[in-house]
């Protein structure tokens, strides 16, 4: 059990010198703070979604690298800040730990708007309309962005929303009477009885529509078009307005497609529609990140109520990149489900996250979230119990000095006859000893995460304000604005994560997961090992654990770089600018579809913290979604839980042609020389504007050496 | 018969995921061509029956598939040789869709002196027929380089004895 230091108290500043995973501490503070104000710090490009050259992101440069350098002068356990420097595990968002902010969150739009809420400097009734609603959806992510740092999303907007199209609906339809209902007896009497009838009217109502024919249509359509804009609105928000301090938009994610009532039928049509459309000039809308909800009987096959939904989806991704796929039958979700309970109907957010399952009952989605998460650099440990190894090296748990790395990386030079390094003389994996690692790895990763908890716990509910107040985080409502959040923040998880299973076993074996079926089992074992950890973690600690597929934004190039550095460069480890996604077969390992899916697919069953799979295709999607829909209904089938189509949209910023383009607009014919061709691509999980400019070096080496399905 | 290319899946020839072969040699020399690496018809490698049947190995083992597409080259300058590929794949997979490129015409191929033409094209499902024109040059058109060319249903062409097109 660690202690928890007060941040108050003074502690031994620690040597400069020490090697570390972040810049803060190669360099003195105020050189830092020349660099980000001057832009020629490498963490500009470090998140995707964050303008790194302009005032407000230095702003947040600023704060962020203050605070990282603060934590782990202050703040980390010696243990943890330990693994870190050894590069064994990577703390995400270090910048949030000393503050206890929280990580990402299901918002319970459902009683958000039904209830009304404050912004904390305005209060917003119930909205009359699916326009205002739409609204309200947009100013509640942004509110609840500032009261956490990770993602924030709707698990099933087309239900939440569903209520508002029928208040639309007899908005249009008290109008449409007005003018269309017959004018025989008295005036007054036939106001009372419409009235009453307005109040009870819904979209699907045949007797309605039999009765008052001109006014019942009058309403549909014009709560159509109502819906569809307010969809076009809301995506044009949620990629416009800044929240987040540095100039970011809001994280947000959007889940549908099981509702089935006409109103909740209305709000995915018109959202798809609306993210065909694209924005103000057509572009593809880089959020919010949409997630489709698949489910036998209800959008999976012919004659199921909402198939053209499903079918709508997959068009609108072949163009678009969204929405993802969400398996709701894979037995991990299916497990968790209640009939005509949509709040269990699994999710995700962000990058991939999952929260279902809750020890202290709350086994429904809205409501929580992740609270932080920790990642396990497999690729070292594998190296360093692997055919590579070097004696007397091996399972070396202090920190390597700058001599002993040296010498490493001499004698890996030496056993080489090239460049890279040939395993050595043993070339027997030492499978105990990596084990052994491994468990060190998972406990000071968990430590990490506990310690994190109760700095977390400890926060009075004032200080995520919109979160607590108003109980977008569960029961927060309840609290007075000193208690202390531990009681709420409880059902949410702490994730341990993964990363390179792939350059894992190519360390350990010679070869990854995807070229031997001995390693192949080896691989799944060893993640199913890792999810029973979590799994008894949650037991001895009386929290939720869970595992987590690492999505390795910002971090899969500092691994590698730091890995490198200390064993050289070993091929198909560490040879590459970035470690293999999770438990991703390589990008550039040639394998067909449906190889791919079904190696991945056993791993989905164990990361209960989110993982996702890709295919890679070259080629114009958007011509072919024949293609799509067999592919991502082979995914489902194969019990993959989260699942994605990445396909190149290029766009040429001179004519606004959208597809594949190579030197040259195949339109207008503008050089790629003369003209920027903008290439949107999808970084672990969500979409960048354009990848050249936005990615950082190793995940544009990463979309580089994509293998793709042509 | 030489084979210059394989695709073990594509979505840019025909629709659904597709295994696409490339069979070596063309006369017809149109001039903006994309590919004029395989006009030759020593291009590549021979398509040996062994070659053929690891092939179809593969695309039988590969469960996203719809179909194959057959372009080149132009394969109807081997069409004997593709006719019986053709044949071997009709055996091993009857449901198969299979689709063939050529720079002849429909009535180029209906009309020409060799049986082989004809034989070949009733083996498969659909044509795409026609030299590229780069004055035609189309880059919106699905499947094909310039709107001469046509997506021709061949089972309902050969019925009603004029080109359907899809």
């Amino acid at each position: 059990m660690t202690i928890l230091r007060p941040s108050s108290a003074p502690q031994p500043v620690r040597s400069a010198a020490a090697p570390s995973d972040s810049y803060a501490h190669l360099l003195p503070l105020a050189e830092l703070g020349d660099h980000i104000i001057h832009g020629e710090h490498e963490s500009a490009r470090e998140n995707a979604n964050l303008n790194g050259d302009s005032f407000s992101g230095k702003m947040s440069r600023l704060g962020s690298e203050y605070a990282r350098w603060y934590t782990r002068q202050n703040v980390l356990p010696e243990p943890v800040l330990q693994a870190v420097r050894q590069n064994r595990i990577y703390i995400h968002d270090l910048d949030h730990y000393a503050l206890g902010t929280t990580n990402c969150i299901f918002i319970p739009f459902e009683k958000l708007l039904r209830d009304g809420f404050s912004s904390g400097n305005g209060s917003l009734r119930t909205p009359n309309s699916i326009m205002t609603a739409m609204a309200q959806v947009a100013i509640i992510f942004q509110c609840q962005q500032n009261a956490q740092y990770g993602g924030v999303a709707a698990n099933k907007l087309d239900y939440d929303l569903a209520p508002y199209v029928t208040r639309s609906f007899r908005k249009h339809l008290r109008k449409g009477l007005r003018y269309f209902a017959p004018t025989t007896g008295s005036a007054s009497d036939l106001a009372e009885n419409l009235e009453a009838l307005i109040l009870q009217a819904a979209m699907g109502d045949e007797q309605l529509a039999a009765d008052y024919p001109q006014a019942y249509a009058y309403a549909v359509e014009e709560t159509r078009t109502e819906t569809y804009q307010a969809a076009e609105s809301l995506i044009h928000n949620l990629n416009t307005m800044s929240s987040r301090g540095g100039g970011q938009i809001p994280f947000t994610s959007i889940n549908y497609g099981t509702c089935t009532s006409l109103e909740g039928r209305l709000i995915v049509q018109s959202l798809l529609a609306a993210t065909v459309r694209g924005l103000g000039h057509g572009e593809t809308p880089i959020f919010p990140i949409q997630i489709f909800k698949c489910k036998q009987g209800i959008n999976q096959q012919p004659g199921d109520p909402n198939y053209d939904l499903f079918l709508q989806a997959v068009e609108c991704s072949s163009r678009r990149l969204y929405p993802n796929f969400a398996n709701l039958d894979a037995p991990l979700n299916a497990e968790y489900m209640i009939p005509g309970e949509p709040d269990t109907e699994f999710a995700t957010m962000g990058c991939r996250t999952r929260v279902v399952a809750d020890r202290f009952g709350r086994n429904h989605l809205s409501g929580k979230g992740n609270l932080s998460f920790n990642t396990i650099n497999l690729v070292k440990l594998g190296i360093d119990h692997g055919i590579y190894r070097q004696t007397g090296s091996a399972a070396d748990h202090n920190p390597v000095t700058r001599q002993q790395a040296d010498s490493i990386h001499g004698s890996i030079r030496l056993a080489g006859t090239a460049s890279s390094s040939r395993p050595s003389d043993t070339a027997v994996p030492d499978e105990q000893g990596f084990y052994r690692a491994l468990d060190e790895c998972i406990a000071v990763a968990a430590e990490g995460l506990l310690h994190r908890y109760r700095i977390q716990a400890m926060q009075p509910a004032k200080a995520s304000d919109f979160m607590m107040r108003e109980g977008v985080w569960e029961g927060g409502d309840q609290l007075q604005p000193d208690d202390q959040v531990g009681d709420c923040l409880k059902h949410g998880t702490l994730s341990i994560g993964f990363i390179g299973l792939a350059e894992c076993m190519k360390a350990l074996y010679g070869v990854h997961h995807g070229e031997d079926e001995q390693v192949y089992e080896r691989a799944l074992s060893l993640i199913a090992y890792m999810r029973e950890a979590c799994d008894a973690l949650s037991e001895r600690h009386n929290l939720n654990f869970s595992l987590m597929a690492t999505p390795a934004e910002g971090l899969s190039g500092k691994f590698v770089q730091n890995d490198r550095q200390l064993y050289g460069s070993i091929e198909g480890v560490t040879d590459r600018e970035y470690y293999t996604n999770s438990f991703h077969i390589p990008v550039y390992y040639p394998v067909t579809a449906a190889r791919k899916i079904r190696l991945e697919a056993p791993f989905h069953h164990y990361c209960n913290a989110g993982a996702i799979s890709y295919i890679e295709l070259d080629g114009n999607a958007r011509h072919n979604p024949e293609a799509m829909t067999r592919i991502i209904q082979y995914a489902l089938s194969c019990d993959i839980s989260y699942f994605s189509i990445n396909h190149p949209i290029d766009r040429c910023t001179a004519c606004g042609h959208e597809g594949i383009i190579g030197s040259h607009c195949p339109d207008c014919g503008a050089s790629e020389q003369e003209v920027h061709i903008a290439r949107l691509r999808r970084v672990t999980g969500y979409l960048t504007g354009d990848y050249q400019t936005r990615f950082n070096p190793a995940k544009q080496a990463e979309v580089r050496d994509r293998l793709k399905h042509s | 018969m030489n084979i210059c290319g394989y695709i073990p899946e594509s979505i840019n020839e025909g629709p659904g995921l597709r295994a696409v072969v490339f069979i070596s040699g063309c006369t017809h020399r149109c001039p903006g061509c994309f590919s004029p690496h395989t006009w030759s018809f020593q291009a590549g490698k021979p398509f040996t029956a062994e070659l053929q049947q690891q092939i179809i190995e593969e695309i039988a083992d590969n469960p996203l598939l719809s179909g194959l597409t057959i372009a080149g080259g132009d394969p109807f300058f081997s069409a004997a040789e593709v006719s019986r590929f053709v044949s071997r794949v009709r055996a091993a997979l009857p449901d198969f869709s299979i689709w063939i490129y050529s720079g002849y015409t429909w009535e180029e191929i209906i009309q020409h002196t060799s049986p082989e033409y004809m034989k070949l094209l009733q083996l498969c499902d659909v044509l795409i027929d026609g030299r590229f024109v780069q004055q035609q040059r189309d880059v919106s058109l699905l499947y094909r380089g310039s709107s001469n060319q046509r997506i021709i249903d061949i089972a309902r062409s050969l019925i009603s004895g004029q080109p359907i097109t899809m």
